[in-house]
């Protein structure tokens, strides 16, 4: 604070602090020019700080009247929360609304129509949602299953098994409506080991050799349905006839 | 509720404002439960129970999530409410939606009962979900400009900050909605409690429409 440091500090007793002197005025500020009174105030220079808080958020924010219209809003709504409550029926309504649907919501969830809840009585073949997976069958026995909007004949019950639907999940529908899905492939259960190279088709608890890649194709299979089992699992399994018939003994896994 | 102007007036009073918030609490989960259980009750006995349990989640969560940036932006753009009161006026709305919910009760339950056709059903309830939720929001827009209408300063910023918050508000209802579903329960379908995410809100509501109007199947 302006000694040198070669001049020796003398210490010096504890002087009073002076009264801190008001802010020195702007040097050349001009004045503001003059404003239109409802104008917002120009924010003044920072030399004239501090501010209190308060005076500073009227500076910085202008207050926005109320317009006619909302002055009259206001004074609507100012009168109407004076008025006397009206409608005292309306919560002995709202509990009797409240308890009327509470009985009805048992009333139509109770199996009451051979064994079916009033709320689900109705057919649902048209509130079916067509997605993959669903198991649909006709007048006839065949049950299939729908895959990209095409319906595959599940061929076998252990396809049906070893695929894991159950009858419950089968709806029935009318042959009209099985139509407009066109056919693809049956759905077999195609297995195979490691070790082997023979493929074996499922059905009726045994399995079926298949003899060899043409027959693999011409019977409609894809390498996509074939599955991967233990070769110990497949030897447990009888053998059937092979495909083709006159194919031979069939191979041991 | 009788006389919601005065509602506003003792909420921005402070007369009983804890009473009142319970009250509406109560009335609100009720109220929506019960509505949840009757668009569940379109699939199973176990979906009408999730739905009942479900439905008040939904509104209260939402609630929960969009509070705070209600609040902060009423305190930002100066206006003088408080947490309490800008949580009253959150749920009085939302206990204003469960009311004209429970309304529309009794025409769900006609619908459920004579028609079949789900993604009919799905419709008809959004559609009374938008109606009784935008007489919720219409509440909440005039409660909070009737509390804050002497608080000038940024009052309009806080008009135009209020329709963003109800876009806000719409957004995350309905995409909680979609984590939270299914309220109806697809039929054909086993029940489950929550189904995978994936997907969103507005395109099934779109692909329902196109199947409700033949132009496609829903699958």
């Amino acid at each position: 604070m302006g000694l040198e440091k070669s001049e020796p500090v003398e210490p010096r007793p504890p002087q009073p602090v002076p009264p801190p002197s008001p802010a020195p005025e702007p040097p050349v500020a001009p004045p503001p020019p003059p404003a239109p009174p409802e104008a917002p105030a120009p924010l003044p220079a920072l030399t004239t700080l501090p501010l209190t808080a308060d005076e500073f958020a009227k500076l910085a924010r202008p207050a926005e009247p109320l317009s006619k219209a909302e002055k009259e809003r206001l004074a609507e709504f100012t009168e109407l929360a004076a008025q006397p409550v009206t409608g005292y029926y309306l919560a002995h309504i709202l509990r009797l609304l409240a308890l009327g649907l509470l009985v009805i919501l048992i009333v139509i969830n109770l199996p009451l129509f051979n064994g079916l809840a009033l709320a689900r009585a109705l057919p649902d073949r048209q509130a079916l949602i067509i997605r993959d997976g669903l198991l649909l069958k006709g007048s006839g026995p065949e049950v299939f299953v729908i895959e990209n909007n095409h319906k595959r004949w599940v061929s076998s019950l252990d396809a049906f098994q070893h695929y894991g639907y159950v009858w419950d999940d089968v709806h029935l529908v009318d042959d009209s409506f099985l139509k407009q899905f066109p056919d693809d492939r049956p759905l077999h259960v195609l297995l195979k080991c490691e070790a082997s190279p023979h493929i074996y088709r499922l059905e009726n608890d045994l399995k079926r050799w298949i003899k060899d890649i043409p027959t693999f194709t011409a019977e409609g299979h894809v390498w996509e349905d074939v599955q991967f089992v233990s070769c110990d699992y497949l030897r447990q399994i009888p053998n059937g006839p092979p495909i083709p018939p006159d194919a031979g003994p069939p191979p041991e896994p | 509720m009788r006389n919601r102007y005065r509602f506003f007036a003792e909420i921005r009073d402070g007369v009983e404002l804890r009473h009142k918030i319970q009250a509406m609490l109560v009335c609100s989960t009720i109220f929506f439960a019960i509505f949840g259980a009757v668009i569940g009750s379109e699939h199973s006995i176990w979906q009408a129970f999730a739905s009942a349990v479900k439905l008040p989640l939904l509104f209260l969560l939402t609630l929960v999530i969009c509070l705070p940036t209600l609040y902060f932006f009423n305190t930002i753009f100066e206006s003088s409410l408080n947490l309490g009161q800008n949580f009253a006026l959150l749920l009085a709305a939302i206990t204003v939606t469960s009311i004209v919910l429970l309304g529309f009760a009794p025409v769900v339950l006609f619908f459920l009962i004579t028609s079949s056709q789900y993604q009919f059903f799905k419709l008809l309830n959004v559609a009374v979900f938008v109606i009784a939720g935008w007489i919720g929001i219409w509440q909440l827009s005039q409660g909070i400009w009737m509390l804050t209408a002497h608080d000038r300063r940024g009052a309009r910023a806080r008009s135009r900050i209020m329709r963003i918050w109800i876009l806000l508000y719409a957004f995350v209802g309905s995409q909680l909605a979609w984590t939270l579903r299914p309220f109806f329960g697809a039929p054909g379908l086993p029940f489950e409690l929550f189904r995978g995410l994936g997907g969103n809100f507005y395109t099934n509501i779109f692909a329902s429409l196109g199947e409700v109007l033949g132009f496609f199947v829903v699958r």
